[in-house]
């Protein structure tokens, strides 16, 4: 029940996403995409923020800016692998040179989009990753 | 105080060496100087009720000391010969040659002596020899001294080059002097008037007729030195002179020898060669700590110095941007809320788009996307208003300086390239009104574009940034390559906002410079270098001719 467009009453997808960005602007308009696809959203403006939140077991998906002020983007998902291996990753960074820059992040396969991007082709990745991730868990 | 006073030329700043024998002595010193002197008196108090008591006779005594003495006189004459041909005053040469002769003489008199190396003395010396070499002996530091103050009273540094000579010269003669004495005393010692029959003295009178003499010119020397005292190496030498005639005192007024105060007065010897050279070394050593110290300090100093220019440099450089640099920055600030926008208004559809469509939820998108917009404009806002530079933030300009500090900051890639630098400034090249980080910024661009034109190409690499007078009241700045130059039907664009040749370029440098250059009423255009390469050049206006307010020379 991914995507329940057609359903009268909108349940929620069961699924917690969590987003990480410096910018409130951004934040905020993830936010509001992630619900319109009834995720339960959880939004942090820094990684420190959400390691030191507590709340990383209960999430499914985490998407992240790449460049921000202090730990960075490829620097969270190191600690969140640590604690939640194999956690689906999706980054979103202003810069796409900087990728090509790209620090080999073991057994992870995260997905990168360029700001600004678009709002369905997101949701699809994010539906994707949550999908492969139940599949591994055998549910 | 007067109009006179103050019309007094001012004096020249004090720049004399300070080295020891002409520093001025310290409270301390002068105390411990006096301290030693009551200390040699009471010595000499508690030797006289014994000063008459036969010891016995030691022949290795007189040798032994004579080595010691001959020893630290040397010293203390090379000290003060060095001290000469740093100060290159006379004074300190006698004196120095006052010490060389004791220390010569000092060797002839052990020589000499009656039982020291044979029963007589040796080189033939009579009964009379040793006697009057002591008298020689000591008449030479008196002397050196009385020569050293009446000398220092006119003295006057005599030239570098003729140190050498005055110093060899001197210490030959002193050497010619010593010998002469040596050999009239002991190979004419039958012509000299008799003091001592066999080894006991003759007469009161004539053993201390040679010890009276010396007593007065000590007291000579004494009150010189008294009279004069300013240094350091003077009241240490009064020191040395008044053991010296306190032993004269001891050894050939109250007794004969071996008794106790002619063993006494071997330890005035000492104390007479010994405590200026003492004094010396300690100065000496204290003085090299100090400039050990200082040293260390201003290392230290230069140290900070480096930190604090590399931060300031480092600082300078993050401001400093190239036009590349300052479009990416542009570009994230514009792209933040863009992207915010977009997503927004994707999920404002999707909120619409629903069987029953959210209408709560999609008007609230509407708002986001409207406040976004908002943000973004104010974004544009800012950048403007950052190029329209504002006029308090100008201020008067050495163009010349504001060049070499980009050159500074571009030589790195000079170097990289091997581009050979040609800087042209006009040295009377009035001042500039403006802002200096977007000069700076305009004149990095122009060294940059240069640096890159030219990596191209294999040719010779020359760069040359000349810095003119221009019409009266302006300056020109020109910055000339030898690169690939720009292609005829580039030219129109060349300053477009956009525009780039490089690979990897925003094409906004060009457009940022003029844009800062014509906010300063100046203008910025290219022209292409012959025989080939570009240069770009632009005007600004000098600091007098500047009007306070650009908005009323613009309208």
């Amino acid at each position: 029940m991914l995507y329940n467009k057609d359903s009268m009453t909108h349940q929620p997808s069961g699924f917690v996403v969590a987003v990480v960005d410096d910018d409130q602007g951004i934040l905020r308009s993830l936010e509001y995409l992630l619900e319109s696809a009834d995720h339960a959203v959880r939004v942090f403006t820094s990684g420190t923020a959400l390691l030191e939140s507590g709340c990383l077991p209960e999430i499914d998906c985490l998407i992240s800016d790449v460049d921000m002020p202090g730990m960075d983007g490829f620097g969270l998902l190191r600690l969140v692998h640590a604690a939640r291996p194999g956690l689906p990753t999706i980054f979103i960074t202003g810069y796409p040179d900087t990728l090509k820059q790209l620090p080999p992040l073991s057994g992870s396969n995260p997905r990168f989009f360029t700001k600004p991007f678009d709002g369905p082709e997101l949701l699809t990745a994010v539906s994707d990753a949550l999908r492969d991730s139940r599949e591994q868990r055998g549910l | 105080m007067g109009e006179g006073d103050r019309q007094e030329p001012a004096q020249p700043l004090r720049r004399e060496l300070q080295v020891l024998a002409n520093i001025p002595p310290s409270i301390g010193q002068r105390w411990a100087a006096r301290i030693l002197v009551l200390a040699l008196l009471a010595i000499l108090a508690a030797t006289w009720p014994f000063a008459t008591v036969k010891l016995p006779e030691i022949p290795a005594f007189v040798p032994s000391l004579a080595a010691a003495l001959f020893v630290s006189d040397c010293v203390t004459a090379v000290l003060l010969f060095g001290q000469f041909s740093i100060l290159r005053q006379r004074a300190l040469l006698v004196i120095a040659n006052g010490y060389l002769f004791s220390a010569l003489i000092v060797v002839g008199h052990a020589l000499a002596f009656p039982g020291a190396f044979s029963r007589s003395g040796l080189f033939g010396s009579g009964l009379q020899s040793a006697v009057w070499l002591y008298w020689f002996w000591h008449s030479g530091l008196p002397l050196a001294i009385i020569g050293y103050a009446l000398v220092k009273n006119t003295d006057r540094a005599i030239s570098a080059r003729s140190t050498r000579l005055a110093i060899g010269s001197s210490v030959a003669a002193t050497t010619a002097l010593g010998i002469g004495i040596f050999w009239f005393v002991t190979q004419h010692h039958d012509l000299l008037p008799v003091t001592y029959v066999d080894v006991q003295p003759l007469s009161l009178f004539r053993r201390i007729i040679g010890g009276v003499v010396i007593l007065v010119l000590g007291g000579i020397a004494l009150c010189l030195l008294w009279a004069r005292r300013r240094t350091l190496l003077d009241e240490w030498l009064m020191v040395a002179l008044c053991a010296l005639l306190l032993e004269v005192v001891l050894v050939s007024i109250l007794s004969e020898r071996h008794t106790v105060s002619w063993y006494a007065g071997r330890f005035y010897q000492l104390v007479t060669a010994t405590v200026v050279m003492a004094v010396l070394l300690v100065e000496m050593t204290t003085l090299y700590a100090d400039v050990a110290r200082s040293n260390m300090l201003l290392q230290h100093e230069r140290l900070l110095l480096e930190r604090a220019v590399q931060a300031q440099r480092r600082e300078r450089e993050a401001r400093l941007m190239t036009g590349d640099a300052v479009a990416a920055s542009i570009a994230h600030e514009v792209r933040q809320p863009l992207t915010a926008m977009v997503t927004t208004a994707d999920a404002g559809l999707r909120f619409i788009d629903r069987s029953v469509p959210n209408l709560d939820k999609a008007k609230e998108a509407f708002r986001r996307i409207v406040a976004d917009g908002h943000r973004a404009g104010e974004v544009v806002g800012s950048i403007r208003s950052n190029f329209k530079s504002d006029v308090r933030d100008r201020a008067a300009l050495d163009l010349n300086e504001l060049i070499q500090e980009a050159v500074a900051l571009g030589r790195g890639e000079l170097q990289k390239h091997g581009i050979v630098l040609q800087a042209e400034p006009n040295k009377q090249l009035p001042e500039v009104r403006g802002n200096r980080v977007q000069l700076q910024q305009v004149l990095l661009n122009l060294i940059m574009n240069a640096v890159d034109a030219m990596a191209a190409k294999d040719e010779p690499r020359i760069l040359s940034v000349k810095s003119e007078a221009y019409d009266g009241d302006r300056v020109m700045v020109s910055v000339a390559d030898t690169g690939t130059g720009i292609s005829p039907q580039d030219l129109d664009r060349l300053f477009n906002p956009l525009f780039t040749t490089k690979s990897d370029g925003m094409g906004m440098g060009l457009s940022i410079c003029r844009a800062i250059v014509e906010a300063h009423e100046g203008r910025l255009w290219f022209a292409p270098n012959s025989p080939r390469g570009a240069v770009f050049q632009f005007t600004l206006r000098t600091h007098d001719s500047a009007s306070a307010d650009p908005a009323s020379a613009a309208a």
